[in-house]
Parts: structure tokens; C-alpha cells; sequence
């Protein structure tokens, strides 16, 4: 510590913002060089403040942590978007001079690192003296190329000061519902770079003397589609950021800023030793890998995109080794991570690392407490290159939640098998459902007005079964525990779209011993709008939760629209209405209640650019379920009888997976015959065991094929691209599948597309220094 | 102690689901509380019990009493009980057809409502409760009206009569109707009405038939139809009960229209159309008292704060009037009942108190002893500290005289637990621990407070202190402490507030209804004075049905004050904000000016001056209309002024009493041998059975003229 102190004393003498004298970015790379000398954050192998005082520690803590949530419920209330007021899309965090989060309020905890990441960017690109950083500043970020998730979350960043020094800043984020892409929507489709992604604002000064500038209002403003939403979305974050900032104020006058500033620091190695212990506790220590896909469905005419180069099907790669270890330390290595590619769907570095948390404090850490001290209490691994770590300022990253919802779902099982050695069944959790559909679209509204519109009820996605209970019901999504569908009433002040149905879709939940929680589906009508498109975002060939211990994963996804339907027609004769369930999409029943000229779409091109939608138009938004847990011939037959009779699991899937053996009574009413069924299910597994064969021999049948390359475009494309970036990735999968030592797919080859292998790095622009927050290395193969 | 000429006035019921409390008060102010086991078969006779024990405290008996009341106010958790154990009635649910999945689905945000913060992030712990109608008795019909009142797809006729015939074949005892928007539009289900009436007359039945747009006909179909169902499932029931009760006390001479108190801050009679409102009553009751005492006083701003066992409620007076949330939660559902604006936290004085061994931190709740008080009360069985057992090895609470002596606790369990389970793994002694888990229990509570007086647009200082509950006394110096409060005020019956506030609630009916207003930037005048005529049409409408409950209890329109009011927003918002009309009615540009001008000035208030957003133009998302008629009260306790040296009898020794890390002695007193006038300086601790008043050393108390303790920092 005191060597990296002798390192500065001329700076010092510049009379930086910080107390110090330090400027800011001096002060980071103290914090930086004491934390990686010892360990502990900051240095701190003690806890000064905690340790002479538990009691006023805790007090400050729950203090500060309060003057947040407060903050947030009250600024909530000015916005417009239902995304915010209704679902909750906003957050706003406290960081210390030094970038690091010392305490986040409820809601979307992913941002409590990439607001952070910004600041950070703030701090090593010397904002402090240009465009220079004062007191009533605002700051506006958005920008992906350092660390946002998607353009479409808007953070606003206000300085705090004491006596003209810098000692934190406190950051408010909104979801916001358009941001002027090439596709209206917060999340646009088609595009397969930054460049149609939307509006970027990089760390901008938008805001002095705690007013926005007109500059910044008027560019803004005339730059995104739903601009009322965007503007109340704005003065929700400012009101809750000088909320905030006002209150943190306060409470240095009240504890002095030598405490503040000590707490600002103690409390994130408070809450990196806190996860360790958690790990301690929960975990146990070993390497644990998994893997997931998910689909690129970018070559089919649905999806039109402006290059050739772009219609590329392919399949994301998200291999990964948990390495938990017996002091508590763990390590998150994705080495093998396929490529960044040309589509949506890839994340900055911090998107991945800060969004993790989401769903860990739904098991690991359920605690209200988190910040950055759970970051450094985790090492990453990802490699510099791959679609979680881009090496290329060009990349696209409006739908990263497509990956990184694709990515996490394999760590629960990772840690659920954890979680299922030591016993706690109860935090064993399936996986995550793929949150999709994304309804988005916009034109002229039913209020003639010029407007985009994105729908949330995804955040009510079918849970994971649980080692213990079924996963629950349209209930959640990863990245918000308090999942809400939200009223259709509500929906349809915002959505130039009448609901003909909202069901449970059923089947959706993946089938197991305990099943996946289901989904649901809702079907819209085009309803007074004029100029109208529309598009599809979500999986629909590949389906990323696989279920655990036997359990199945969810059903995928399907696209059903239909144009041209007739019933303005058919409601004014009082004929037959498509209306809530879309009961089985393999026997479709809607198509009979439409006129006879209607042109229906039924795919699983689930991923479609925006087509023009007229009224009476039909839109099904369907939402995915959870996968299962365990056998599902091991179901208990009440609970199937049930699913029957609440329309949970399709008859014939009963049949074919369960091994029910059930019939409708007079009034319709399922009941299983337990004894017909248990035979069922005896035979069932005597069948499994005839066409079994060994894993080995398997093996040897399919290395052939692998050696033959004889596989399909997107697995080629997928694999290809995982070994560009990961010798180790390629060893291991030539030593597992006995494959020579030259054997090898590249990018570019015959048949596999390989447009872009060159990477432009953002740091390669002028003037940018890059803020590296993972261990990024790459060690790429010699003869790739 | 019993007087002849003092007649009794007022009676307060609180049938809770173990006791049932009564309370009289007579004419001179004087109460008495009684006490009985809650009888869920026959209400009337726990009453009639409670009422036997509390009157003897008079040596009188009911047959004397029940003739002089006046009022009486009924406030119960047996509808609550009823929908929390899903015992209601069989009711059939009409919606629209495709939707029929909706009210079992629930709203995703039901099945983590009433969780910690912890709880609702940790999902495997998440769970939905079974729909009050379950799928087999809710059927669809087709239509479809949008969301500005416009027909999609017209009712068709023979599916309602199918589900009317469907719903009848499964025997239900109500059926209840709700499709989407029928708020802007009712006449689909005007219609449903009708058509089940002509299929029950066929049938020869009597089932009560519900539609939404009657009831509660504001937007969110999940609030709408939860309540619409409510008022079938759980407030039928209720009435039948009231109904018994009201029966009972006219055998005994009684002349008076029982009342119940409604979730909105005012009581409606038990034949009041719309009874699902009297769903949740219990805690608002000591926000009525606190407006009653408010008025009397002359305190504009008050600060209501209710400590019991388990939660810290607080809710705010402004200007003489409490806040209304519109689409409160009640029971684990969204409901559109207006609801006296509470802020709850679940801590209180019987919260857990534990070290997180993952942080060594201090974890208070969210769960507690309840009745069972805490490691030291032997009998209760608890192992696990309580908020309570810091108080009892602090000297805040006397141990032998918890609940008047009723239970002994022990000082050295609770000790030895808190030092087991808290100071030593904390490495601290355990009365730096105990101190320290009341600091920081003050302290959030503190923070709460101070948050909802921010988040209105006000300082502390503006307003007036009221602290009552069981616990709240022992508390109220330290959540109190530095806010600034003008005043701080312990009611010497503030274990009995809550039941004291539901008597002096108003006779007051009040009924919201959806409007859309939208008023852009650049409207002309013609649209600004159709607004008002909008607003208005509907203020009428509202105060119509107002009257006509008045009506049904012998009320002439003329006996009925009408105050309206609305919610607006600027243009496009989500949420609005519920503004007392400065007008009694509206016409012109300038009147819509006025009602502007007053919005926008609360909103600054509330939320920020640059939150203002007039620029995007105003909307009226809902009229509301409250009646209210003159009721008897009880009085204000007036006593004579003794002076400020309590008498000799009032002391009752001292105690040890630990305060700022140090040992002091405290001097107790006995709270109702005071006398009006009498000053305490602490250290002291006013006890009384069921309640204790810490006064800590540097801080004073004196007990006015109206039995209230002023509380402040020397």
C-alpha cells in the first residue's frame, strides 16, 4: 500500500477533485493497487469503522440503503412508460468517488455495475478536466461500448460533493421504451450493428446546475420515437438522483465525510466477504461445467437486414466452468464462448458480470445488500473477442438479454447441483425460462399520436420446477424476481392492440417430476392504428433451459400472426372468433375462425423485423415456461390429473411423457388410472432401456460425424467461431472426440461464413482508454 | 366510579379473530374498554360479553347502556379471516370470452405481495394463493370494448345466457361479471345482469348478481374484479353477521344504526351497498383518532405513528385530511378499494432479532414473537431474541408488570439469549447490544417516518407527532428524536387508540369513478370548459349514489355535506395525484385553471419542481365524491390542571435503566395516577398495563389537560 502511495505525490500538487488532493482517476488506481495487494477491497484487511462500531455501521447502512428504495418509489410515480410504473424498470445505485456501488435500491440489480462502468469511464478518460465534472452536474450514459446492456437503459449520473471535492455520485437507470433505432421498440430488431441500435450518448454532460441543457433536450427529444415517455422517463431519474444526492448530503453533515467516505469503502469489502461466506456455507468446492445454446435465426426472409453479410444462421455457444474453492473464492470462466457477431444479441463485459447478480440474489445471495463488493469477490474469465467481451466497437447490443438470458440459465443448474449436494433442495431452482416473446412495434396509435411500444409481460415467464415443487406459473423472469404481466387494461392504454385472449399456455412449462412453471399466451388485434408494424423477438429453434435430473426443458417458441383475417367480417356476423388458447399448436384451431382469404404465418422463425399490421390483424404474444425437474414418469398422478384438468399439459403429452393413462369423465373432467398408469410407466422404461446404448459407444459413432464435419451450418458456424478465440476450447474438444491433432473448423471455410474476422477495438479510436473489469486473455489457436 | 347522570354515548366493537375489545365512552369524555373471546358462529355474543366486562367497570349493565347510545362503530377481521382462509361464498365469475384464465392467473406481483424485500427476490420462496373462484365456475362470454369506451365486438346474447345456465348447474351462491373496460362502458354488463335475473327468475332462484361497473368502476381489470368478487365472496356473508348484530342490540334497547368502518377513513352502514370496503379497518382506526384529535386541537399536520407487536404503521395528516392509495393491496390481492394511505413496516416490538452469519450483521424481523413476547417470558416457548428482550434488559419494560402484571418475565433468560445470540459473536457486551438493536430499530423507523413526510413535500417540522399502539410509547423518544417534530403526543390510552379512533370516525360514504380528461398544451377553451362539464356530469352521477346510501339510513340530501374531488396527472402519465376540489362544482376556463393551478402545485410539492411537466398538458383520470353527515362523537377527556408535581402516590420506585452506553436510574411512575399538568424529567418510565412511556434522561414530559403526554428533548 504505502509503495503505491510513494508512486503519486506529484500528482497530488494537481489538486484532483478527490479529498485527497488525488484527481479521480489517481484515486482508482490507489483503490485498484490496494485491493489487488491484499486481497481485500481497497486494502481493507480490517474494517475499521465496522470493527470499532457494528451497531453505527449497520445503522449508516440501513440508513443510506432506505433513502434509496425511497427514492425510487417516489420517482417511479412520475413516469408515463408502464415499462417503469409498472414493472419497476428502474434503479438508482450510490457509488464512491472511486466508481465502486456501495448500496443499490430494489429493482433491476444489473445496472448497479453498469452505471458504475460508466463512471469508471468517466474517471480513466479524465472527465474531470474535460468536459470537467462541478457540482449539479448531470451526466447521461447509454452507450454499450462501455458496459451498457442495451441501449434502451438510460442512466443518469449526478456528482455528489463536499467542500468542492468529489466524494461519490449516485446513478438512476430507466428502461426506456424507444430509443430512435432502426425498428421502433426499446429493444429493435434487424439491425446487426451499433449503428441501428439507436441513440448512444457516451458519459455526456447534459445537465448543469441541476438543469438539463436545451442542447441536450432538444437532440434527444427529436432523436426516439415515444418522446413523452422519454421525457417523464428522464425526470424520473434526475428527481430521484438529486433525491438521493440531497439525502447523502445530510447524512455527511451528520457523520462527517471522513466516516462517509470510510463507509463508502468498508461496506463493499463488507459485502465481498459476505459472499465468501455465503459460498462457504452454501457450496461446495469443485469444478462445475455446463453448457447452453441459443438460436441466431438471422438467414430467414422474416428477418430483413441491409447486408447479405448479416443473414447468417448460427447458434450461440455459452460454455462455462464454475470453479468454487474451499476458501470461499470462485471463479466464472466462459473460455470456449463463441464469437461477437453480426446481430443484437451481444454483451459488453459488464453486462455480463454486473447482470449476473440478478439472479443470484434469487439463491446465492437473496439479499438486499449487494454491491460491488460482490464483484470483487468473483473472478471472471471472459475472453477478450468473444460475444460477452467484444473486441469490436461496431457490435450490436439492443437484445444482449437474448445471450445472456440463453447463458445463465446453465449456472443454476450448475450451482443447483450444489445446492442439491448439500441438501438445500429448497433453493434448487431448474433454470430459468427464455424470456420472450418481446411484442414490439409502432406507428400512429389509437390516439393518433406518433408512438413506439414495447410490452413487459414476459417479466411474468414460467418459473424453473423446483427440487421440491413445480416451478410457478407465469410468475418471473431472470432478470426480475418480482415478475408482473400487468393489467390488460393498462396494456391496451399503451398498445393500439384489443386482447382476444390471455391463457395459460399450456404445455409451455417443461415436464418433470416437478414441472416447469407454464407460461401463457396472449392474442392481440390490430385496433385503430394506421402505418402499424410490428416484430417478434425470442427463441424458437433452440431452446436453452434443458430442465435437471431428468427434467424436460420448456417447449420453444413459435410465431403466429395473421393478416388479412376477415373479421371485421366475422364479428359482425356473429361467426366464430379466435379467442384465447392457441391450445395446440401442432393441430391449429384458430385458422378456423378466419376468413377464407387470410394469411396466416405459423413458424418458428420466432425473431422477425417489423411487417406492417392493419386492423384485425392477429398478434400472439406467447410467453415461455420453466424447465422441469426430474423424471416425469415419476409424477405423481393427483398432480398430473390436475395439470389435466387446468389445462397445465396437453393429453397426448400426458400420455407420451408422463406415461398417463387417463380418460374425461361425463362432464370432462380427467381421472388417471394410478394402477393402468404405473404399468404404463413400467413398460416406459423397458422401452428407454431397448433403444439405450453405451455412452462410449455413442460417442464413437458421433466422433465420426464430427470428424466428418458433418453437422449443420449453424453448429459449424457456432464451433468455428469458438475456436477463433480459445486454443484450450479446440484441445478439448479434439482430445474428447479423439479427433488428429491438425483437425480443425474455421470461420471462412467451405461453407461456413467468416465475414468480419477482423476486429476494430474501441481503444483504437483516438483519445480512449478502455476500462477493463475482467481477466480478458486469449490464447487463440496457432493455426487457426 | 360509576356516575348515573353521565350517560353513555359511544360504542367501539373490535372483533378481532381472538378477542373481541368494546369500548363505551360517556358523555364527560371517560371510557371504559371490555374485553371477551371472539365468538365466530355468533358475533352478537361476544359482544354482548365484551360489552358485560367493560361496563361493570361502570356497575352498569348492557340493558341500562345500549338505550343512551348513540353510535356505535364496528370494526372486525371476520370478512379478512374468511378471505384468508378461502371460506366464502360459491360465486360464479362472467368474463370475456379467452379470458376466462385471467382472475386464476392472478397478477404476477400476488404471489410475493406481503413479502420482505429479501423474500420477494428470493424466487423459490414465491407463491400464489388459490383463486377466490376457481376455473370450473368462470366462464367466458364474447365481447370486447376498448379502452376508450368503444364497442369492438357487441355482446352476443345467447353465451351469456349459456353461462348464466352453466353457472346455476354448479349451484353458486353469487355470480359475479367482469369484462375488460366495462368502466368506460357498462352496458355489456348491464346487460349480463340482466340476462342471469332472467335466467334465475326462470329458474326460480335468488342469487345476487355482481357486475364490476356497478361496484368499483375504475381501470385495472385485476383490482376491479378482485373487489367485484370480494363483495360476493366475503362482504355478503359479513352482512348477514352485521345484520345479526344490528338485530341483537335493538333486542337490548338499542336505537342506533350500527356502522362499520371502512377502509377510506369513514364508517357506512352495515346495509352500505358496497361493504367490501369494511375488508381491512383495523389499523386505520388510530389515523381517525389522530384527524378526530386533530380537529379538536387545532393540529393541522399530524404525524400518526402505531407500534404493535409485529409492524410500524404510519400514515400522514395533511391539512386536516389523511391520503387515500386507490389500488391498495389487501389479503394478498389487488383491489381497488380506497384505503387510508399507511405506510406499514413489518418491525415491531416483538421482531427477531439475529446475526446474519454471513455479513455479522444485525437482522432485525421480518418475522416475530407475537404474543409470545420473547425469550424472556418463559411460557411463550421462544428461543430467539426479540425486540422485547433488549427492552427488559434495558430497564425500558417492567417485569413484573407486562400486560398489568398478567405475565412475569425474566430479565436473566433474556439476558443470557442476548448474549449467546448477539453480543458475544458481536464481541460487544449485552447492553451494548440490546442498546444497539433498539437504535437500530429507532433509527429505521425514524427513516421511514422522515421518508413519508419527504416523499409528501413536507418537513418534519411542519407537523405534529402522534405516537400510540402498545408498544409505540417505549419508542417514541428515539424515532422521534431529531426530526424536528413542532410537537410529540403519547395519548395516555394508547394501547386503546386505535379502538377510540374508529368511534369518532365520520358517517362518510365516498365512491371514485375512471373519467378520461385530457387536456394537451395547446387545447381552446372549448375543450377546457368541456372538460369541466365532464368532471362534473360525473361528480353528479357519483354524488347521486352518495346520496342514495344516505337514503337507505333515513337520510335526506339535504343532511348530506359533499366534498368532490379528483386525480389528475400531466398528460400521459401513469400515476395521478388525488386533489381535494378547491370548487365545489366546475364550469368555466377559469374554474379548469383553478383546478390546474391547484395540481401543479402539489406536485411540486410532492415529487420536485423540475419534475413538473405542464408542457405534456394535464389529464383527470377520476372524479371522486365523498358525503358525509353530522354523528355523535366522543369528547376529548378535560381535566383540571394540578401542576407539574405528580403526586406523591403516582411514584412507584426506581429502576436500573441503561441509556447512551451507560447505567442510570430510572424513576417510575404509575400513568394513570398522574394528573393533569404534572411534569416527568427523565430518566423515567411511566407504566401503565398496557402501556409503558419511556421518558430517557434529557428529555421531559407533560400530561396535559386532555390526558395527553407531550414528549420533547430538553
Amino acid at each position: 500500500m504505502s509503495t503505491v502511495l510513494k508512486m503519486v505525490p506529484d500528482k497530488r500538487r494537481e489538486k484532483g477533485l478527490c479529498r485527497s488532493g488525488l484527481t479521480l482517476r489517481d484515486n482508482r488506481n490507489e483503490v485498484l493497487a490496494r485491493t489487488e495487494g491484499s486481497g481485500c477491497y481497497n486494502g481493507l484487511t480490517n474494517m475499521p469503522l465496522k470493527e470499532a462500531d457494528p451497531i453505527f455501521f449497520e445503522k449508516l447502512a440501513s440508513r443510506i440503503r432506505a433513502v434509496l428504495v425511497d427514492a425510487r418509489e417516489t420517482a417511479k410515480k412520475i413516469a408515463a412508460s408502464p415499462i417503469v410504473e409498472q414493472e419497476g424498470e428502474l434503479c438508482f445505485t450510490l457509488y464512491n468517488a472511486a466508481g465502486d456501488a456501495v448500496l443499490t435500491s430494489t429493482g433491476i440489480m444489473i445496472h448497479v455495475g453498469t452505471m458504475g462502468a460508466a463512471i469508471k469511464y468517466m474517471i480513466e478518460n479524465e472527465w474531470e478536466r474535460n468536459p470537467t465534472i462541478n457540482p449539479g452536474d448531470m451526466f447521461t450514459n447509454n452507450d454499450c461500448a462501455i458496459g451498457n446492456v442495451h441501449p434502451c437503459d438510460v442512466a443518469t449520473i449526478v456528482p455528489i460533493f463536499w467542500n468542492n471535492n468529489l466524494v461519490g455520485w449516485v446513478g438512476g437507470v430507466t428502461h426506456v421504451i424507444d430509443l430512435g433505432a432502426v425498428s421502433p421498440g426499446s429493444m429493435s430488431n434487424g439491425q446487426f450493428s451499433r449503428f441501428g441500435d439507436g441513440l448512444q450518448i457516451t458519459c455526456r454532460k447534459t445537465g448543469v446546475n441541476d438543469e438539463p441543457l436545451r442542447d441536450w433536450l432538444h437532440e434527444s427529444q427529436r432523436n426516439v420515437r415515444a418522446t413523452n415517455y422519454w421525457i417523464l422517463d428522464e425526470r424520473t431519474r434526475i428527481a430521484g438522483c438529486h433525491m438521493i444526492r440531497d439525502r447523502m448530503e445530510e447524512v455527511i453533515a451528520e457523520v462527517g465525510i471522513e466516516v462517509f467516505e470510510s463507509f463508502g469503502y468498508e461496506i463493499i469489502e463488507d459485502g465481498r466477504r459476505g459472499l465468501q461466506n455465503r459460498i462457504k456455507s452454501m457450496l461446495i468446492p469443485g469444478k462445475y461445467r455446463q453448457v447452453s445454446f441459443i438460436d441466431v435465426p438471422y438467414k430467414h426472409e422474416a428477418m430483413s437486414t441491409p447486408a447479405q453479410y448479416a443473414k447468417v444462421d448460427s447458434i450461440m455457444h455459452s460454455p462455462s466452468t464454475i470453479e468454487i474453492r474451499a476458501d470461499g473464492s470462485w471463479k466464472l470462466d466462459f473460455e470456449g464462448a463463441s464469437r461477437w457477431g453480426w446481430h443484437t444479441y451481444n454483451s459488453s463485459q459488464v453486462a455480463f458480470t454486473s447482470g449476473i447478480w440478478v439472479f443470484m440474489t434469487q439463491h446465492l445471495v437473496p439479499n438486499e445488500r449487494v454491491n460491488d463488493g460482490a464483484y470483487y469477490g468473483t473472478e471472471f474469465h471472459l475472453p477478450y473477442g468473444t460475444w460477452m467481451n467484444p473486441d469490436d466497437r461496431r457490435t450490436g447490443h439492443a437484445y444482449a438479454w437474448h445471450f445472456l438470458v440463453g447463458s445463465w440459465t446453465s449456472l443454476w443448474r450448475g450451482l443447483g447441483r450444489c445446492y442439491f449436494g448439500r441438501g438445500y433442495l429448497e433453493e434448487v431452482n431448474a433454470g430459468n425460462s427464455s424470456t420472450a416473446n418481446w411484442l414490439q412495434g409502432g406507428g400512429i396509435n389509437q390516439d393518433g399520436d406518433f408512438h413506439a411500444v414495447n410490452s413487459f409481460e414476459p417479466a411474468a415467464s414460467g418459473a424453473g420446477a423446483r427440487a421440491w415443487a413445480d416451478g410457478l406459473d407465469h410468475a418471473a423472469a431472470i432478470w426480475n424476481p418480482e415478475g408482473d404481466m400487468g393489467d390488460m387494461e393498462i396494456w391496451e392504454l399503451a398498445e393500439p392492440l384489443v386482447y382476444l385472449g390471455r391463457a395459460i399456455k399450456t404445455n409451455s412449462g417443461g415436464a418433470g417430476k416437478y414441472r416447469g412453471g407454464c407460461g401463457f399466451e396472449t392474442l392481440r388485434m390490430i385496433w385503430k392504428a394506421k402505418d402499424w408494424a410490428m416484430t417478434f423477438m425470442g427463441d424458437g429453434y433452440v431452446v436453452c433451459n434443458w430442465g435437471m435430473m431428468g427434467g424436460y426443458p420448456s417447449s420453444a417458441g413459435y410465431r403466429f400472426a395473421a393478416h388479412n383475417t376477415g373479421l371485421k367480417d366475422r364479428i359482425a356476423n356473429g361467426e366464430s372468433l379466435p379467442l384465447g388458447h392457441d391450445w395446440d399448436p401442432d393441430s391449429p384451431q384458430w385458422e378456423f375462425s378466419l376468413g377464407k382469404s387470410a394469411e396466416v404465418i405459423r413458424d418458428k422463425q420466432t425473431m422477425a423485423t417489423e411487417q406492417p399490421f392493419e386492423d384485425y390483424d392477429l398478434y400472439l404474444n406467447l410467453i415461455r415456461g420453466g424447465p422441469g425437474f426430474g423424471d416425469p414418469i415419476e409424477r405423481s398422478c393427483r398432480d398430473l390429473e390436475a395439470d389435466l384438468n387446468g389445462h397445465y399439459v396437453l393429453p397426448r403429452f400426458a400420455a407420451a411423457v408422463y406415461g398417463a393413462v387417463a380418460k374425461q369423465d361425463a362432464k370432462g373432467a380427467w381421472q388417471i388410472d394410478d394402477a393402468a398408469t404405473a404399468a404404463r410407466r413400467e413398460a416406459m422404461k423397458r422401452e428407454r432401456i431397448a433403444r439405450s446404448m453405451p455412452v462410449r459407444d455413442w460417442i464413437k459413432q458421433e466422433a465420426k460425424r464430427v470428424a466428418a464435419k458433418d453437422g449443420s451450418d449453424q453448429v459449424q458456424h457456432m464451433y468455428a467461431s469458438s475456436f477463433m478465440a480459445s486454443k484450450k476450447f479446440l484441445e478439448d474438444f479434439r482430445a474428447f472426440w479423439s479427433l488428429p491433432k491438425e483437425w480443425i473448423l474455421r470461420l471462412g471455410e467451405d461453407g461456413v461464413t467468416g465475414f468480419g474476422q477482423q476486429s476494430i477495438p474501441l481503444d483504437s479510436l483516438p483519445d480512449v482508454r478502455r476500462v477493463v473489469l475482467v481477466d480478458e486473455s486469449v490464447v487463440a489457436p496457432e493455426d487457426y | 366510579m360509576g356516575n348515573e347522570q353521565n350517560v353513555v354515548e359511544v360504542m367501539g366493537i373490535d372483533a378481532g379473530g381472538t378477542m373481541t375489545d368494546t369500548f363505551f365512552v360517556r358523555a364527560d369524555g371517560e371510557f371504559v374498554v371490555g374485553k371477551a373471546q371472539s365468538n365466530p358462529s355468533n358475533e352478537a355474543q361476544a359482544v354482548i360479553e365484551s360489552s358485560i366486562d367493560a361496563l361493570k367497570l361502570w356497575d352498569r349493565d348492557i340493558d341500562q347502556v345500549y338505550p343512551e347510545l348513540v353510535t356505535s362503530v364496528y370494526s372486525g377481521t371476520a370478512m379478512l379471516n374468511r378471505v384468508v382462509q378461502r371460506k366464502g361464498m360459491r360465486v360464479g365469475l362472467i368474463v370475456n370470452r379467452g379470458m376466462e384464465d385471467f382472475h386464476r392467473m392472478g397478477r404476477g406481483i400476488q404471489c410475493y405481495l406481503g413479502y420482505s424485500l429479501e423474500d420477494r427476490l428470493h424466487l423459490n420462496t414465491h407463491r400464489y394463493d388459490e383463486p377466490l373462484v376457481p376455473a370450473e365456475r368462470t366462464v367466458g362470454v364474447t365481447e370486447r370494448v376498448d379502452s376508450q369506451g368503444d364497442v369492438v365486438i357487441p355482446m352476443r346474447e345467447a353465451e351469456a345466457f349459456e353461462a348464466a345456465e352453466k353457472l346455476l348447474a354448479q349451484d353458486v351462491e353469487a355470480i359475479a361479471i367482469c369484462f375488460l373496460h366495462s368502466h368506460k362502458n357498462g352496458k355489456h354488463e348491464r346487460r349480463v345482469v340482466e340476462i342471469c335475473r332472467e335466467v334465475l327468475a326462470k329458474h326460480g332462484k335468488n342469487v345476487p348478481v355482481f357486475a364490476s361497473v356497478d361496484y368499483y368502476p375504475t381501470r385495472k381489470e385485476s383490482h376491479r374484479s378482485n373487489t367485484t368478487i370480494l363483495e360476493a365472496y366475503a362482504a355478503e356473508p359479513s352482512r348477514k353477521t352485521l345484520h345479526g348484530l344490528s338485530e341483537t342490540m335493538r333486542q337490548q334497547g338499542g336505537k342506533f344504526d350500527l356502522r362499520v368502518m371502512a377502509s377510506h377513513g369513514g364508517t357506512i352502514s352495515w346495509k352500505a351497498k358496497e361493504l367490501a370496503r369494511t375488508l381491512v379497518s383495523g389499523p386505520i382506526g388510530g389515523v381517525i383518532g389522530s384527524k378526530f384529535l386533530g380537529e379538536a386541537l387545532g393540529y393541522d399536520n399530524i404525524a400518526c405513528s402505531d407500534i404493535g407487536g409485529t409492524s410500524f404503521d404510519i400514515a400522514l395528516i395533511t391539512k386536516g385530511e389523511f391520503a387515500i392509495q386507490k389500488d391498495p393491496n389487501m389479503a394478498r390481492l389487488l383491489v381497488s378499494l380506497p384505503l387510508v394511505a399507511m405506510d406499514s413496516v413489518g418491525a415491531g416490538a416483538g421482531s427477531f432479532v439475529r446475526i446474519d452469519p454471513y455479513s455479522q450483521s444485525i437482522k432485525l424481523g421480518p418475522d416475530s414473537a407475537g404474543y409470545r413476547v420473547g425469550v424472556c417470558w418463559e411460557e411463550g416457548g421462544i428461543d430467539t431474541v426479540s425486540v422485547s428482550d433488549c427492552h427488559v434488559v434495558l430497564g425500558y419494560l417492567n417485569p413484573d408488570n407486562f400486560l398489568g402484571g398478567a405475565i412475569k418475565l425474566s430479565v436473566e433468560r433474556a439476558r443470557a439469549a442476548i448474549k449467546k445470540q448477539i453480543a458475544d459473536p458481536l464481541g460487544i457486551s449485552v447492553e451494548k447490544a440490546a442498546g444497539g438493536v433498539i437504535e437500530i430499530l429507532d433509527q429505521s423507523l425514524r427513516g421511514h417516518l422522515r421518508s413519508m413526510i419527504n416523499a409528501k413535500g413536507y418537513n418534519p417540522i411542519d407537523f405534529v407527532c402522534f405516537s400510540y399502539g402498545g408498544a409505540g410509547p417505549v419508542h417514541t423518544y428515539g424515532y422521534t428524536q431529531g426530526l424536528g417534530f413542532k410537537d410529540v403526543i403519547i395519548p395516555a390510552w394508547a394501547a386503546g387508540f386505535s379502538a377510540f379512533g374508529c368511534a369518532t370516525a365520520e358517517f362518510e360514504y365516498r365512491y371514485d369513478k375512471s373519467v378520461d380528461i385530457a387536456v394537451p398544451p395547446s387545447a381552446s377553451d372549448a375543450v377546457k370548459q368541456a372538460s369541466c362539464v365532464t368532471l362534473q356530469e360525473a361528480w353528479g352521477e357519483l354524488a347521486e349514489k352518495v346520496i342514495e346510501e344516505f337514503r337507505i339510513n333515513g337520510f335526506a340530501p339535504e343532511d348530506v355535506l359533499l366534498k368532490p374531488g379528483f386525480t389528475m396527472q400531466y398528460l400521459g402519465q401513469l400515476n395521478d395525484l388525488e386533489i381535494d376540489s378547491p370548487l365545489s362544482a366546475v364550469a368555466s376556463v377559469a374554474d379548469w385553471e383553478r383546478i390546474v393551478e391547484t395540481f401543479d402545485e402539489t406536485y411540486a410539492r410532492v415529487y420536485a419542481r423540475a419534475a413538473r411537466s405542464p408542457e405534456l398538458g394535464f389529464g383527470v383520470t377520476g372524479a371522486i365524491m365523498r358525503g358525509i353527515v353530522a354523528t355523535k362523537k366522543p369528547r376529548v377527556p378535560e381535566e383540571e390542571d394540578c401542576g407539574p408535581t405528580p403526586p406523591a402516590h403516582a411514584s412507584i420506585g426506581e429502576r436500573p435503566f441503561y441509556q447512551q452506553g451507560r447505567w442510570k436510574t430510572a424513576k417510575l411512575y404509575h400513568m394513570e395516577a398522574l394528573k393533569a399538568g404534572n411534569v416527568i424529567n427523565g430518566p423515567a418510565v411511566i407504566e401503565s398495563p398496557a402501556t409503558t412511556l419511556v421518558v430517557p434522561d434529557g428529555w421531559s414530559t407533560r400530561l396535559d389537560t386532555h390526558r395527553l403526554f407531550h414528549l420533547r428533548e430538553l
